[in-house]
C-alpha cells in the first residue's frame, strides 16, 4: 500500500486519534472468533489490519481463536502478559470469556468486546462493546416487511441457527416490531435454516407445500434468504412474494438488483472492524465512551441500493 | 406371543422392520396433514433427500466393510466449494472432472490410512473431517463462492432440472442406488466387502485382498460425495465453506436406520434408501404439522434408537437381553 493511500485511509477512518494519540504508540491486542470460517470474519480481519496500518500511532497484535474457547482464554492471558494497552475480543462464547475479561480488568487493561457481546455478568469488566445491534436489525426488517406488504398479508420466517445470540435477537426484534406495527400481517410459521442456504431452501420448499398463500418471507440473513428465494422461483411462486433479509450478502444484493428480493439490512464487516478499533482508541484517549457502541446498519432496499457498494461477501 | 414370534420369524422381521416402521409413519403423517401425501410434496421430499441419500449409499458400503466415514460432511463442503468456484473460472465441463478427481484423492487418503496402514477408521476420518475443513478454508480464504450466471449455465440441470417430469437429483439417486445394490448383492466385490466387514481375518485366509477392498470402499464413498456436491452446487448455485457441516451425522443416521450393522458385515443399500427417505419424511412431516424444530431432533433420534433396538432384538430373538 502506498503512503498516499495510507494517508487517505487514515484521514477517513482514524483522523481523530491520529491527532490525539500524539507521540506514544499504543499497543492493542485483538483475539478474534474464527477467521476464515466465513466471508464476514475474513473481511473483518483484513479491514482491521488495514485500519491499524493506516494509523502510525497504533501497533496491533492480531490473534485468532479458531472458534476454540480455551484457546481464546489463553490468548487473552498472553495479551495480559505482554502488557498491551487494550484488548479487543470477539467472543467465541460470551459466557466462558467472563473470567478472562475480569482478569484483564483487574490488571488495569481495558477490554473492548466486538461484534457479539459478552454475557451480562461480564459487562461490569469491559470498557465498551462495539458492534451491530441485532434487535434493531430485526426491527428494521419488520418495518420493511410491513411497508412492502401494505400492512396486510401472511408471512413465514426462516431463522438462523437455534441458540445463537444473533439469531435470537434478530427474531425477537422482528417478531415484537411486526406485532406492534403491523397487526394485519400474520406469521404462519417460524423454522430454522441454520445459516445454511440449502437448509433454508428445504425449509421454504416445505412451507410452499404447506401454505397455499405466502405473501412474504423474512430470513435471518441473505444467504438463507436467497435459498428461500430459490425455492419459490423453482415452484413458480416467487412473483409478488416479498423477500426481506438481514446482513446483506452479495447474492442478496444481486437478487435485489434483479428485482426479486425486496430488502435487507446493510452490515459491513469493514465498518464493524473500524468501529472496534476506534472504540478502543477512544477508551485509551480517556474519552467518555458509552458502554454500548452500535455502528450503523441501515436498511437497504431496491430503491436505495445504489447508495451502497456491493458487499464483498 | 411377540417374543416367540420374534424368535420364530426373526430374520424376516429383521428385514422388514424398517419397512413396517416406514409405512406406519407415512400413514400417521398423512392422517395429520392432508398435504403430506400430495404428489408435489412426495417429489419435493425425494428431491431434498437426494444429497444425503447419495452420500449414504457410499457410507453404507464403507460400514458394511467394517469401517466408518465421518469425513463425508467436510468432504462435501470441499467438493461443493471447489466445483462452484471452478465453474466460473474454467467452465463446468472442466470443473466437474477436476473436482471429482480432487475428491477421489481425499478418499484415497482415507483408504490408504485405513485400508493399507490399518489405522482405526473412527480416528482417521474424524481427523480428516477437521483436515478437510481446514483445506476448504485455505482454498477459499473464508469467502463464499457463487455462480455468477445462474440462469444460463447447463450446470443447473443436476440440481434443478428434470427428465420426463422427474427431478434430476431423484434420477441420479435412484440410478446410483440400483447400481450399488446390484454390485453389493451380485458381484464378487460386494461379497468381498461383506466378508471383510464380517470377519477380516477369515477374509484374508480366504484369499480376499482385504486392504484393496477397504481402499475401494473409501474411493466409492468419496465418489458419492462428489456426485452429491454436483447436485448441491447446482441446486444452490453457490456454497459456504461449511455447507456440509453436520451432514456426516445425518448420513450415518440414515445408514443406521436402514439396519446396516456398525460392526460391519451386514447391511443393505436398498434399506439405506428407506432410512434416508424415512428421515426426510419425518422432518418434512413435522414441519407440515407446524411442529417446532426441536421436536424434529427429538423424534428423529427417538426413531433411530427404537429402530436400532428392534433390529438388535430381532437378531437375538428377544426384546430384553443381558447378553446379546
Amino acid at each position: 500500500m502506498t503512503n498516499k493511500m495510507k494517508f487517505l485511509l487514515a484521514s477517513c477512518s482514524t483522523v481523530a486519534l491520529a491527532a490525539a494519540a500524539s507521540a506514544d504508540t499504543v499497543r492493542i491486542g485483538i483475539t478474534q472468533n474464527n477467521v476464515g470460517i466465513d466471508s464476514y470474519q475474513t473481511t473483518y480481519e483484513q479491514a482491521f489490519i488495514a485500519a491499524a496500518e493506516a494509523n502510525p500511532d497504533v501497533e496491533v497484535i492480531v490473534l485468532d481463536a479458531g472458534g476454540d474457547v480455551a484457546r481464546q482464554i489463553s490468548q487473552v492471558q498472553d495479551l495480559i502478559q505482554q502488557n498491551v494497552d487494550a484488548i479487543i475480543i470477539w467472543p467465541t462464547d460470551g459466557q466462558a470469556l467472563v473470567p478472562a475479561v475480569r482478569n484483564a480488568h483487574r490488571e488495569g487493561i481495558p477490554v473492548v468486546v466486538t461484534n457479539s457481546n459478552i454475557a451480562e455478568a461480564g459487562m461490569e469488566f469491559i470498557a465498551a462493546f462495539s458492534g451491530p445491534n441485532n434487535i434493531q436489525q430485526g426491527i428494521y426488517s419488520a418495518e420493511m416487511m410491513c411497508e412492502a406488504l401494505g400492512g396486510e398479508g401472511q408471512i413465514v420466517q426462516v431463522t438462523g441457527m437455534p441458540g445463537y445470540t444473533t439469531a435470537i435477537e434478530r427474531q425477537k426484534g422482528f417478531d415484537d416490531r411486526l406485532a406492534e406495527m403491523c397487526p394485519g400481517v400474520t406469521q404462519l410459521d417460524i423454522q430454522p435454516g441454520d445459516w445454511n442456504r440449502e437448509r433454508a431452501q428445504r425449509t421454504m420448499e416445505t412451507f410452499l407445500t404447506r401454505f397455499d398463500r405466502i405473501d412474504g418471507v423474512y430470513s435471518g440473513d441473505d444467504n438463507m434468504g436467497v435459498g428461500a428465494l430459490n425455492a419459490a422461483l423453482a415452484a413458480g411462486r416467487a412473483e409478488g412474494m416479498v423477500f426481506i433479509g438481514a446482513t446483506n450478502f452479495a447474492v442478496g444484493y444481486d437478487a435485489m438488483a434483479r428485482g426479486e428480493y425486496w430488502g435487507s439490512v446493510y452490515q459491513s464487516p469493514v465498518d464493524d472492524a473500524r468501529a472496534a478499533l476506534q472504540t478502543a482508541l477512544d477508551v485509551l484517549a480517556g474519552e467518555d465512551v458509552p458502554k454500548l457502541n452500535y455502528f450503523d446498519t441501515p436498511k437497504i432496499t431496491q430503491e436505495n441500493m445504489d447508495q451502497f457498494d456491493r458487499p464483498v461477501f | 406371543m411377540l417374543l416367540t414370534r420374534l424368535k420364530a420369524g426373526g430374520p424376516a422381521i429383521a428385514k422388514q422392520g424398517i419397512l413396517v416402521a416406514f409405512v406406519v409413519f407415512m400413514i400417521a403423517f398423512s392422517l395429520m396433514s392432508d398435504r403430506f401425501l400430495s404428489a408435489d410434496n412426495i417429489m419435493s421430499v425425494f428431491r431434498q433427500s437426494a444429497i444425503i441419500g447419495v452420500m449414504a449409499l457410499g457410507v453404507t458400503i464403507v460400514v458394511i466393510g467394517g469401517n466408518l466415514d465421518l469425513s463425508v460432511g467436510s468432504m462435501l463442503s470441499f467438493a461443493t466449494v471447489l466445483v462452484v468456484d471452478l465453474h466460473d473460472k474454467i467452465g463446468p465441463e472442466l470443473a466437474i472432472p477436476v473436482m471429482v478427481l480432487a475428491t477421489l484423492c481425499l478418499g484415497a487418503i482415507n483408504g490408504f490410512l485405513i485400508g493399507i496402514l490399518r489405522l482405526n477408521s473412527l480416528i482417521v476420518t474424524l481427523g480428516m473431517l477437521s483436515v478437510i475443513q481446514g483445506l476448504v478454508l485455505i482454498y477459499s480464504g473464508g469467502q463464499n463462492v457463487d455462480i455468477a450466471d445462474q440462469r444460463g449455465t447447463w450446470f443447473a440441470m443436476f440440481g434443478r432440472g428434470a427428465v420426463f417430469g422427474i427431478a434430476t437429483p431423484i434420477i441420479i439417486f435412484g440410478t446410483l442406488a440400483v447400481v450399488f445394490h446390484v454390485i453389493m448383492t451380485t458381484m464378487p466385490f460386494g461379497r468381498h466387502v461383506h466378508a471383510v466387514g464380517g470377519n477380516p481375518t477369515a477374509s484374508v485366509f480366504s484369499g480376499i485382498p482385504r486392504s484393496r477392498v477397504v481402499f475401494m470402499t473409501y474411493l466409492i464413498s468419496a465418489l458419492c460425495v462428489a456426485v452429491a456436491a454436483i447436485i448441491l452446487g447446482s441446486r444452490v448455485m453457490g456454497s459456504q465453506n461449511n455447507v456440509g457441516q453436520g451432514y456426516e451425522l445425518q448420513v450415518l443416521a440414515a445408514v443406521i436406520l436402514g439396519g446396516t450393522s456398525l460392526l460391519g458385515g451386514s447391511g443393505s443399500i436398498l434399506r439405506t434408501v428407506l432410512g434416508v427417505l424415512m428421515l426426510a419424511f419425518i422432518q418434512n412431516g413435522l414441519i407440515l404439522m407446524g411442529q417446532p424444530y426441536y421436536t424434529q431432533w427429538l423424534v428423529t433420534w427417538a426413531v433411530i434408537i427404537i429402530a436400532v433396538w428392534l433390529d438388535v432384538a430381532a437378531k437375538r430373538g428377544r426384546l430384553f437381553s443381558p447378553i446379546a
